[in-house]
């Protein structure tokens, strides 16, 4: 038969596929399987307000489609997912960004992406950004021009002021901010008059910050992904890097490679702990018990590094009588794991040396996580693994400017640079910034003093903010019982999620008392819809990180400069205009950008970044100016991908990113210190010791470092931190320029703005901030030597006898905080299931960005919670169920009835979770207790994926160091809905 | 006479109307079972060129290598 | 002449979706295509492995044998492409696929099954090259732009490998050789458990 065939118009391939559907469920199900068998068709008809891309496509979006023969220039921008880093290589058309190529020549990621950082290219498409500054007027979105938006907030904001002071004002900044972006939220924050002033630190890392910078000096990763590649031995406790950390994976299986022994830790088989040599199921909460159960294998064996803590190493005797208690039969009892296991793992690690230890959130998030951080640390120390390559405390922070938010932005408890809230820190920033210091302090509220806690009273100024863990409560809490004026009757959200705190039942609570919300995201988030809120809640069109330009400080201390690849969508403006614009309309922007050149309302983000480096000694944010990160950029391609050294080229023997500390000023190059705490390099070449920070001796026992010292040092033993008097006494001051001197007099290497103490101090090989030993043993924290307790919901109430919690504190961080009165009641008989939950790799942080984002909200249609067959079994629940997961509500602020919560998810039976645990992922939001928030989005802006909020049945606890949420212990019931 | 004109008639009609299904040879697809007859695709051209192989294995080297 | 070919490394692949996305970012691939997925055995479980998986370009491609209008062609350096103009999604090559790599978007709401999708290891189809044509119908042609697959391009570990066979081969070998005694191979532990 002769076939006629002429070719006929094709139409563009578009539309949806029916996956196929099965019904039996077999076992070794995957994550995705799993959720197209649970009925989801993809696309098309099934969800309603799902239509076929070729239909959304004409509704709101930029038609990022690429086009032939348009010229195509190409821009240079970090992704804004998480801390890592990778480098991504933007092609723009005409303004429209239309091609994403690898960054092969990075050496963080070598080109390498995520699901999230593949998916980038879309955020440019913008189809369901807030376009405009919107009002919520009678349950409806209206309109608003910007002019409009801030007259209205700023005169909202200045009445509350006027009535309830400046601390009536909660504001919320960002991690994914920009370096520049989180430095001027702080300084915002001290001109508006407040220390609240808080961002996602506080609920991820905040405890390891802490508890680390008072083991050693600072609280940052030691090392850096790429220096894993030289590990013997890595341990991962409460740490999913395949999962939250992809391309560090990279690195971590290159060391693997390299013969380096994997041992993951965490209660559930993660996808980390399919690649690991060892996999330990740990019982949530009881991270210090193993930790201390290693050591007790290490000192039984004489395994430790003796010399080590001889010299470097302060108190390990007490950590020894602590040690003693945690014997295998009892370890066994706490934590679950059989003494084999145990005896395995302490003998891996000592026998494979240097081993690196890796936490995250589930080390972090309880209420003694200054505890669990600080043991792993004395735990590396035993081993004498810090300060090494290839060991370390390698702390995988969160999201893409965490790291930088952190050292130099919105933290409510410091200024930038951890200088803290004393009076001489306030002093430090107001002769950086220029202004008076007295007119500073009149901005706060100086009329009375408050409990700062320790029986001291202090002024609000000197005191922590409520941090954002705890924002709910500065609403909810009798206004008596406030550590300031009055209550929160604003919140200013300003690139921050809420569906990450705990309690989300009283969120909603407090959502409908507060007076003023203001949104200012990208996207509405859960906190334009959450509550029922009918009035004055107003979305700021906020622009992303690739709509802008500036730093960005990944985990490992790098700093890398971001290009603009596209202009703001729509009416969107980035966090610093806005920021502008408001304290514009607030009365303090001449004081505020009194040094920073505004043009059209943009403030220069370049003269941003030297003002941070003319600021922050402290830790080494000087050396890193605009001019020598950009080279970086220039030549990233130049850099050694496992030592992170530039081999040749411009910026040959720089460090990449020139990680912090970098000291001095950028004249004088210095090139980074890309492993903390190293003492064979000189201080010079990016070598460094402990910092000598808490005084020189401690019950009569030397604080200072004992006969070791930097390669090339010509002191040739510890010495305390750099002083202008230190200087004279050694006979080095005439070593300082006259100008020098005159700024240097009488000050030390945190407040000499000239640099001079800290360039002289280097030239002789020493650190500027000391040579001490690290100390096990935290003196003014709750627990000088980190032991265990019970989390305050706990599946074994019969340990809380011998592991309780603390006493109530009537005023912490300004707030009643709880511990004993929570622990009281025993809720495991009617909630039996331990309830934690974390990250999937499709999504991210609170999750709005992500599941808008039409590539990845396709992998991850469902919120769903992860359940052991026999726990499922028990409940007649099979595999996608939908199930309603109830936590034991309490209404902390209020005496009655406990309030319990419910959400709805699906279920997902794997055995990945052990017996008595459920996991869930917390990056959804967008349902409330069974129902779709749709309605409450404004039109077209509802992400793709919307799902129960994890946290809307998590409970109170908060570590009394940091204010840290318990979010990974916690306890809950499922039932069949 | 007359039949001969309508037969003839009637013959030049129907040979009028079979016109239009006359198909020049070069007119019909010939299907050969296994032979792509689709449209060249100029990749091929391009991949003939010595250079592309080099481009594409230092391409490889430079991005999918461990460097 | 090189073969060019796809090699996924299971020790390395974290089923992180890298692939999957960078796909779709490169092809504009539409909702409820994945020319490429990630396919998780044992998932939970110790030995969970997983390996992304797309058209394996087959040297004799079942697809192109049973075609009933033989819209496929291989190039020179064994990448197997087809012409959607001479399709007629009649969908006998995803029987023949071992590896279930075509698929078949639908062409309006109705559900009725459209041309042939698949990977085309980022060579385009036979249109000219890099036209907006080509790319309206078969996503990016980046081997004509000296580049290769993206999903390889972006693989977050260097799991996934695409080009030279030749080159591919060396890597894994070199990799194979480094991990040494300690194989993770799927079923390993069978023949020598712990």
């Amino acid at each position: 038969m002769k076939l006629i065939r002429k070719p006929d118009s094709m139409t563009p391939v578009q539309g949806s596929h029916s996956p196929a559907t099965g019904d039996e469920s077999a076992t070794g199900v995957d994550r995705r399987t799993f959720l197209r068998r649970s009925g989801l068709t993809l696309g098309g008809a099934a969800l309603a307000n799902m239509l076929p891309l070729g239909m959304m496509r004409k509704a709101r979006a930029v038609d990022i489609t690429r086009k032939a023969g348009v010229k195509m220039e190409h821009k240079r921008s970090i992704c804004s997912h998480c801390a890592v880093g990778c480098g991504v290589i933007a092609g723009v058309q005409n303004g429209v960004w239309t091609d994403q190529e690898p960054d092969f020549e990075s050496p963080i990621n070598l080109g390498s992406h995520c699901a999230k950082g593949a998916s980038v290219r879309e955020i440019g498409s913008g189809g369901k950004r807030v376009r405009y500054p919107m009002k919520l007027t009678d349950g409806k979105w209206k309109r608003i021009s910007w002019d409009q938006a801030i007259n209205e907030i700023g005169d909202q904001l200045l009445n509350i002021r006027e009535k309830s002071g400046p601390d009536a004002v909660f504001w919320a900044g960002s991690s994914k901010a920009s370096n520049e972006g989180s430095y001027l939220q702080r300084k915002f924050a001290a001109f508006w008059g407040t220390n609240n002033m808080d961002h996602q630190a506080r609920i991820c890392h905040s405890t390891t910050v802490a508890g680390v910078a008072n083991t050693w000096g600072y609280g940052a990763m030691t090392n850096s992904f790429n220096d894993m590649h030289n590990s013997k031995a890595m341990l991962f406790v409460g740490s999913n890097a395949a999962e939250a950390h992809p391309v560090a994976m990279q690195h971590i299986l290159r060391g693997k490679e390299n013969g380096a022994q994997m041992i993951v830790v965490d209660p559930r088989f993660t996808r980390t702990a399919a690649h690991a040599d060892q996999y330990i199921r740990l019982r949530p909460g009881s991270d210090v018990p193993f930790m201390w159960g290693l050591l007790w294998h290490i000192f039984e064996n004489g395994w430790e590094d003796k010399e080590y803590i001889r010299q470097r190493v302060y108190g390990m005797d007490e950590i020894r009588q602590e040690v003693k208690k945690w014997d295998p039969k009892t370890v066994q009892d706490v934590t679950g794991v059989p003494e084999a296991d145990m005896y395995q793992c302490a003998k891996t690690m000592a026998e494979n040396r240097p081993g690196t230890i890796v936490w995250c959130m589930g080390g972090t998030q309880h209420h003694i996580g200054n505890n669990n951080t600080r043991a792993y640390c004395v735990f590396q120390l035993a081993l004498g693994n810090i300060g090494v390559s290839g060991g370390g405390a390698n702390i995988f922070r969160g999201h893409d400017n965490v790291q930088g938010a952190t050292d130099i932005g919105p933290n409510s408890h410091t200024l930038p640079g951890y200088y803290g809230l004393s009076e001489g820190a306030w002093k430090h920033w107001a002769r950086v910034w220029d202004v008076d210091y007295e007119w500073l302090k009149g901005r706060f509220d100086m009329t009375k003093k408050y409990d700062a806690g320790g029986g001291k009273q202090a002024y609000t100024m000197n005191i922590p903010g409520i941090p954002v863990s705890r924002w709910i409560d500065g609403i909810l809490v009798e206004q008596g019982n406030v550590q300031q004026k009055d209550n929160f009757h604003a919140i200013f959200f300003q690139g921050h999620a809420v569906n990450s705190q705990t309690r989300g039942v009283e969120m909603t609570k407090a959502l409908e008392k507060v007076d003023l919300v203001v949104v200012s995201d990208p996207h509405p988030t859960v906190l334009g819809v959450m509550g029922n809120r009918k009035n004055n809640t107003y979305l700021l069109p906020t622009c992303t990180q690739f709509e802008t330009y500036g730093s960005v400080t990944a985990s490992n201390r790098t700093i890398q400069w971001r290009e603009q690849v596209i202009e703001p969508l729509f009416e969107s403006k980035p966090d610093h205009e806005i920021l502008y614009l408001m304290a514009k309309k607030l009365g303090f922007a001449d004081q505020m950008f009194k040094h920073i050149k505004v043009t059209n309302n943009q403030p220069l983000i370049e003269d941003i970044l030297r003002e941070v480096n003319r600021g922050t000694w402290t830790i080494g944010y000087t050396g890193q100016s605009p001019e020598r990160l950009k080279l970086h950029a220039k030549h990233r391609g130049t850099f050694n991908t496992t030592t992170l050294r530039a081999e040749g080229g411009p910026v040959d023997g720089d460090y990449y990113g020139l990680p912090w500390p970098c000291w001095g000023t950028p004249e004088l190059k210095h090139p980074g210190t890309p492993i903390l705490y190293d003492p064979s390099q000189p201080v010079a070449d990016g070598g460094l010791t402990f910092r000598a920070r808490f005084g020189v001796e401690h019950n009569g026992v030397s604080l200072l470092a004992d006969g070791v010292y930097s390669k090339g040092s010509d002191i040739k033993d510890g010495y305390p931190e750099f002083t202008a008097d230190m200087l004279k006494q050694l006979g080095w001051w005439d070593e300082l320029t006259p100008d020098e001197q005159k700024q240097a007099a009488g000050r030390n290497w945190k407040t000499d703005l000239s640099g001079g103490i800290q360039r002289v101090a280097i030239k002789h090989g020493c650190a500027p901030f000391g040579n001490a030993k690290a100390r096990t043993v935290v003196w003014q924290f709750p627990d000088p030597v980190p032991v265990h307790r019970e989390p305050l919901y706990t599946g074994r109430y019969d340990l809380v006898s011998k592991y309780p919690t603390y006493e109530d504190h009537k005023a912490l961080w300004r707030l009643p905080t709880l511990y004993a009165s929570v622990q009281a009641k025993d809720y495991s008989k009617e909630y039996p299931l331990v309830f934690i939950s974390g990250r999937i790799v499709e999504y991210e942080g609170g999750g709005e960005e992500t599941r808008s984002n039409k590539w990845l909200a396709e992998l991850q249609p469902y919120m769903y919670v992860e359940i052991n067959p026999a726990d499922a079994n028990d409940r007649g629940i099979r595999d996608g169920d939908w199930v309603w997961l109830d936590g034991p509500g309490r209404d902390t602020n209020n005496p009655g009835p406990a309030v319990p919560s419910h959400i709805k998810v699906k279920a997902m039976v794997t055995p990945r979770v052990g017996r008595g645990v459920i996991w869930t992922p917390f990056h959804f939001g967008g349902w409330y207790e069974g129902q779709d928030l749709l309605d409450r989005y404004p039109k077209d802006t509802a992400p793709y994926v919307r799902g129960e909020a994890c946290n809307t049945a998590t409970t109170y606890g908060y570590d009394p160091v940091t204010q840290m949420q318990e979010t990974k212990a916690t306890l809950c019931q499922i039932k069949r809905a | 006479m007359g039949r001969i004109l309508k037969i003839v008639v009637v013959c030049m009609g129907a040979a009028g109307l079979l016109g239009g299904c006359y198909r020049a040879p070069n007119d019909v697809q010939l299907h050969k079972p296994g032979v792509y007859e689709g449209p060249r695709d100029p990749l091929l051209a391009v991949e003939k060129e010595p250079q592309q192989q080099k481009r594409l294995q230092e391409r490889f080297q430079l991005v999918q290598t461990d460097r | 002449m090189a073969r060019m070919k796809f090699l996924c490394d299971a020790e390395r692949c974290i089923e992180c979706n890298g692939c999957t996305v960078a796909c779709k970012n490169a092809n504009e691939v539409p909702w409820g295509v994945n020319r490429r997925r990630v396919i998780t055995l044992k998932d939970g479980e110790p030995g969970e492995k997983s390996i992304s998986v797309a058209c394996m370009h087959c040297t004799d491609a079942p697809c192109a044998a049973v075609c009933p209008v033989d819209c496929f062609y291989t190039t020179a350096d064994g990448i197997v492409l087809h012409d959607k103009d001479l399709c007629i999604g009649c969908g006998y090559c995803f029987y023949a696929c071992p590896f279930g790599a075509p698929q078949y978007p639908k062409e309006s709401a109705f559900g009725v099954r459209g041309k042939m999708d698949k990977c085309t290891f980022c060579a385009g189809g036979p249109l000219p090259d890099n036209s907006d044509a080509e790319y309206k119908e078969y996503g990016s042609n980046r081997i004509a732009q000296g580049k290769l697959p993206a999903c390889a391009e972006m693989c977050a570990t260097k799991a996934l490998l695409a080009g030279d066979g030749d080159l591919v081969a060396d890597i894994y070998r070199k990799r194979v050789l480094k991990r040494g005694g300690r194989p993770k191979t799927w079923g390993w532990e069978t023949a020598y458990p712990s």
